[in-house]
């Protein structure tokens, strides 16, 4: 609170030495940009609703009004603040950014998630209320879907699990630990579509990939790893864990590296063997680490799309679908804009629930072990 | 050989062989001016199909080079030297490995720097073109100049008004009657006016494995499990299935037989076609025009007992495919199966047939043969809701898969007349006469589809072999001048219904659904469907669309 006042003061003081005339006309400019601006969007507004005989035929000029009222601002804060105003052009253009980009997509995108509006549609977008979300409850290939997720999901731990291992390999006084630390990162700067393509596509083509031809040769004689629902969705999790572990693998490493020797040599020290160590010392510490790579690495699981996408389209028979993929032909295949996007919405949605439960849950847990 | 020494060696030629005509011409004091012209063109097509000549390996950019600078005359004819300086003109197409856009770069860069425009090429995958082009036309955001663009989208880009109209110089410059008769109108027009140059005209053939069913071997184990007709190559798709089982488990010179391959993954909405070839033939009554809706009503078909056959058929067959097959979409189907010898019959548009003998991937040259779609011994006639058998026969309905691409031209160049002809001039230079030659005879994701393209002597000269190329444009020529051809509706969102029937398909083939629930489950979607795009307007346009 005393903090908060004393940096009112400071910018009052800053203020201060700004001359009347100047902030005069520092608040013209930024009334005149604001009126300019919400002139033109009421204008187009009207002209989208048929109500005005005048606008334009996109929306484009609209973000041009709002990048120059942008500039208005910025120029007007600091006419009327002075040192004040500059200091706010630190944040100003990157809140304008997130506003235009981030937060009114999303509260547009709500909006366009209660509309019933297919591309093709002759009556263009129409507000349908909750039939999107009602449809979506019955929609049987959402729910398949959410429930391929919970197994990405899951497959997150196992990641984890050979991440750990890794890590722990790379910590160790090994040789070439430089050369193996840069190796095992490289499928982490692959695409996960070129990793799709040279993975999906190639090794594991059914008639020609060198890894069915292994398998064949190794007695296995319809080695359909993407064709057959018992394996695809297990050969897709192994294809993003091989482009994922790396991410998981250097956040525990740097937690290791971080760790406090002493502690080590002094179990060691007192006869605590390698496995007595690990469990009870290594693994305790470096639980603050695995959560934050766990929950780090849910939250990009559970976007997974691209691969899918590339190798099986959701197939065979839905085995592989996930949110983003179905939400990706909803709306790219079927032109489908209303409903694929209340899929998305409902999905953000379950999202931050699920993020914020998980959360709590290991504040929780690890309130609780320390 | 460098394109621009290629180049002034024809034009040498060229000139060598008009002195040599004239002072033939001067000798002999007759002027035949005509025969000489059709002789020349007879020529320019000959030397054109000899680019790089079948069986020398895949053409390159070089050779799409060569083949677009050799027929640059009509161009220049209505065009001078240097004449769209400083126009730019964007094309939007597919990018497909060595086809499409890919090729119309090189065919177009004599074009380019003959007339000076700038083509800006927007290269687009096939499972994103739909999206793309339909997010486009609803959001008015069209940002191209010219769209390589199959007629079923005609609905939504010509009834908008997005479509610059053919102007009359065009369709002289390309000789628009020259197309097989279905190509014509209505196809590339809306309300009375052209807008369409043609560049591909598909319908579905049926490719087969001659070898297979030429083998003595095999036909002995058929007769001996009981078969009473020969064993030969199927013409009805009874016989399809019959021959599909009894080749699971057999081989040839040591490979692994399969009899029918199905594609079953989806492809943004272009595997639907192929549920629908299997289909025609049951579905397609030669008394009536529809096939897919009701025609007053728009209701849909899909769950009739015919189209309920034709799933129950893949579902029947697929324990008889290659494992995989539950993976594979018609690109599978088509390339990676069996241009590579995996199977025994194929449906596929005309594109397995120029590429048997031009593709460096293929394996099946000399043992591949086509026909028309196979067709049913009884039909169902949906009006009278039950099956018939035809005095005349099995039923045929060639499938006439969406109904070729053609190069479309934007409203939006109206406005600048030079920009305008520049567009113009682009779409008539990549679907003229010569050139369209040359793309159906090699691979480039088009196929014959006009009447002059039907010239066996044309494709032997390049290299064919008579036999293959008969069969081939056969197949061709029969689907197109079928009398019972089954022509997909030009309605808007027409890919919607594909791609959201491509869903439930795929279930219904994992065995999570059965063929009729799943087909009902497709006619609920459809008719949902049908509902939110505007139900009166789709009957309009759908009635329009078949002419009724």
């Amino acid at each position: 609170m005393a903090l908060a006042a004393r940096v009112n003061a400071d910018r009052d003081a800053v203020s201060a030495l700004v001359s009347d005339q100047r902030r005069i006309l520092g608040r013209t400019v930024v009334r005149a940009a604001l009126l300019g601006f919400a002139l033109l969007l009421l204008m187009q507004i009207l002209f989208e609703l048929n109500n005005f005989p005048f606008g334009f035929p996109t929306w484009l000029p609209i973000l041009v009004a709002y990048g120059l009222w942008g500039v208005a601002l910025c120029a007007g804060s600091i006419l009327q603040h002075g040192e004040a105003g500059w200091r706010a052009l630190f944040v100003l253009p990157a809140i304008l950014f997130t506003v235009a980009l981030v937060i009114f997509p999303t509260f547009f995108g709500l909006y366009i998630a209660f509309t019933d509006w297919n591309l093709s549609s002759v009556d263009g977008r129409k507000f349908n209320g909750l039939a999107n979300f009602y449809q979506l409850i019955q929609d049987p290939y959402f729910w398949n879907a959410l429930g391929n997720m919970v197994f990405y999901v899951v497959s997150v731990l196992v990641q984890y699990a050979i991440a750990f291992g890794l890590a722990l390999l790379l910590n160790a006084d090994i040789k070439g630990r430089k050369f193996f630390r840069v190796s095992f990162l490289l499928p982490f700067m692959l695409s996960p579509v070129a990793v799709s393509w040279m993975i999906g596509k190639s090794m594991l083509e059914y008639r020609y990939g060198p890894i069915p031809r292994l398998a064949r040769a190794l007695g296995w004689d319809n080695p359909n790893l993407l064709g057959d629902e018992r394996f695809a969705k297990f050969t897709v999790a192994a294809m993003d864990a091989w482009v994922w572990i790396p991410f998981m693998m250097i956040l525990l490493l740097a937690g290791l590296q971080a760790l406090s020797k002493e502690i080590q040599e002094a179990a060691k020290v007192d006869g605590a063997t390698g496995w007595q160590s690990f469990w009870q010392i290594t693994f305790p510490l470096m639980l603050p680490v695995s959560l934050t790579a766990i929950v780090l690495r849910v939250i990009f699981q559970l976007k997974l799309a691209d691969i899918v996408i590339n190798t099986t389209s959701g197939g065979p028979g839905g085995a592989t679908d996930t949110i983003s993929s179905f939400i990706f032909r909803e709306y790219r295949d079927r032109s489908n804009v209303g409903y694929g996007t209340m899929i998305a919405e409902v999905y953000l949605v379950l999202i931050i629930i699920f993020i914020t439960l998980l959360l709590k849950f290991t504040s929780r847990y690890m309130q609780k072990t320390t | 050989m460098r394109v621009d020494l290629y180049n002034l060696m024809m034009n040498r030629r060229s000139v060598l062989k008009g002195t040599s005509a004239l002072a033939a011409a001067t000798a002999t004091g007759t002027l035949t001016a005509a025969p000489q012209a059709a002789s020349a063109a007879d020529d320019l097509r000959a030397q054109i199909l000899a680019i790089p000549g079948v069986g020398k390996g895949q053409p390159t950019d070089a050779d799409w080079q060569k083949v677009g600078a050799m027929c640059l005359d009509a161009t220049k004819a209505s065009v001078k030297e240097g004449e769209f300086k400083g126009v730019e003109l964007s094309f939007l197409g597919l990018n497909n490995q060595n086809v499409h856009n890919v090729l119309f770069r090189g065919l177009s860069k004599a074009w380019a720097d003959y007339t000076g425009a700038k083509i800006n090429w927007i290269d687009l995958a096939q499972s994103d073109y739909n999206a793309r082009l339909q997010q486009s036309i609803a959001t008015g955001t069209v940002d191209f100049d010219i769209a390589e663009m199959g007629a079923p989208f005609e609905g939504d880009v010509c009834g908008k008004g997005l479509a610059s109209v053919m102007p009359d110089w065009v369709a002289k410059q390309i000789d628009m009657d020259d197309y097989v008769g279905y190509l014509k109108a209505p196809v590339g027009t809306w309300e009375g006016k052209t807008y369409r140059v043609s560049c591909d005209g598909d319908c579905h053939n049926f490719n087969y494995r001659s070898d297979v069913f030429a083998d003595k071997g095999l036909a002995d184990e058929w007769a001996k499990a009981g078969n009473k007709t020969p064993w030969g190559v199927p013409t009805t798709w009874q016989q399809v299935q019959a021959v599909t089982l009894f080749l699971k488990g057999k081989k040839l010179d040591g490979k692994d037989l399969y009899g029918y391959l199905d594609p079953t993954k989806g492809w943004g909405g272009f595997a639907f076609y192929f549920l629908g070839s299997r289909a025609t033939a049951y579905a397609k009554h030669p008394d009536d025009k529809a096939f897919l809706f009701d025609i007053d009503t728009m209701k849909p078909r899909v769950n009739n007992p015919a189209w309920v056959r034709a799933i129950q058929d893949v579902l029947d067959a697929l324990p008889s495919e290659p494992a995989d097959q539950l993976n594979a979409d018609p690109g599978t189907t088509g390339f990676q199966q069996f241009l590579a010898g995996t199977g025994t019959m194929l449906s596929w548009w005309g594109d397995i047939g120029s590429n048997v003998n031009t593709n460096d991937s293929s394996t099946i040259q000399g043992k591949t043969a086509f026909s028309i779609l196979p067709g049913s011994d009884d039909v169902y006639n949906s009006k009278a809701g039950k099956w018939e058998t035809l005095a005349s026969g099995p039923n045929f309905a060639p499938n006439m898969a969406y109904i070729g691409w053609g190069i479309y031209v934007m409203a939006r160049v109206d406005a600048d007349p030079v920009k305008q002809k520049a567009a113009w001039s682009l779409a008539a230079h990549l679907g003229g006469k010569d050139i369209s030659l040359w793309c159906s005879a090699y691979p480039s994701g088009f196929q014959p589809y006009r009447q002059s393209h039907f010239n066996t002597k044309e494709w032997v000269g390049a290299g064919y072999d008579e036999a293959f190329i008969t069969s081939y444009l056969k197949s061709e020529a029969d689907s197109y001048n079928h009398p019972n051809a089954a022509i997909e509706p030009r309605i808007p969102g027409i890919f919607q219904y594909y791609s959201g029937a491509e869903d439930i398909l795929a279930q219904i083939y994992a065995g999570k659904m059965k063929a009729q629930e799943g087909a009902d489950a497709i006619a609920a979607a459809w008719d949902k469907l049908t509902d939110q795009l505007g139900r009166e307007n789709q009957i309009k346009l759908y009635k329009a669309s078949l002419g009724v």
